[in-house]
């Protein structure tokens, strides 16, 4: 009994980690993407990201996984860009909710035969 | 005076359009012409060939992602069960679709997208590629 709750505590524990990982490899990527200048120079850093993160595929020990994210995720918050680029249309862009489409216009002519 | 005073009026005055002549006697109207002029960008981008052709701009780019083997790319093929990518190319290939796309995914959708078929999904939900309110 005990070890079968170990083992789903393992199981779940990987699983958060797994996405913990996934995230945070989005959060490298898009850090990269506002330090880099142009896309050659991120495709660059991304690959050297890529590998840095592939060089710890294989480490099996699950502390020290905990430990190799929050060791990224420190260095991330502490080096991470400022100022990151937004996509103009997304969410806190420049060009975020200007020119919004004009909503549906209804005009209801009555000439005071209003029903109600 | 009455006379030039006609005839002024006669050149000045704006002519209204038939919808205003046609009109019911007590009804709701509603000024498509008005409606499309003011949101111009939007109507444009808002029609059913823009679905499909946003369908073949997702299964392209998922076509060229260079770990893919192409001849596998469906709209429903999982990215990671069918197209044999770990999660670490996934994540690439949606931030992939976020450059070719120009939008911003949250992390939390983006973790979710896991086949052609959800990305179009998000892609068309987004307002600047809003193709689900023309029907």
């Amino acid at each position: 009994m005990s070890l079968a709750s170990t083992a789903s505590t393992y199981i779940t524990r990987r699983a958060a980690q797994k996405e913990r990982v996934r995230l945070l490899y989005r959060r490298c990527l898009k850090d990269a993407l506002s330090w880099a200048i142009h896309r050659r120079l991120f495709w660059e850093d991304a690959s050297k990201m890529r590998d840095a993160f592939e060089a710890n595929r294989n480490v099996d020990d699950i502390d020290r996984i905990d430990k190799l994210i929050e060791a990224t995720e420190a260095r991330l918050t502490r080096f991470g860009h400022p100022d990151p680029y937004v996509v103009p249309w997304a969410p806190q862009g420049s060009k975020f909710a200007r020119n919004p489409p004009v909503p549906e216009v209804e005009i209801v002519f009555d000439y005071g035969l209003e029903k109600y | 005076m009455q006379f030039m005073r006609a005839i002024v009026l006669n050149h000045m005055r704006i002519k209204l359009g038939t919808e205003y002549q046609l009109l019911p006697k007590h009804g709701r109207i509603l000024l498509p012409a008005m409606k499309k002029r003011f949101s111009q960008e939007a109507s444009a981008q808002s029609s059913p060939e823009n679905f499909s052709f946003l369908k073949e701009r997702v299964m392209e780019l998922v076509k060229k992602f260079d770990k893919i083997d192409s001849n596998k790319v469906t709209e429903t093929a999982d990215f990671q069960k069918d197209l044999c990518l770990d999660s670490l190319d996934r994540v690439e290939l949606v931030m992939a679709f976020e450059q070719e796309f120009s939008i911003e995914i949250p992390d939390e959708k983006a973790d979710k997208i896991n086949s052609c078929a959800d990305a179009i999904r998000y892609i068309a939900s987004q307002p600047k590629y809003n193709v689900q309110g023309s029907s």
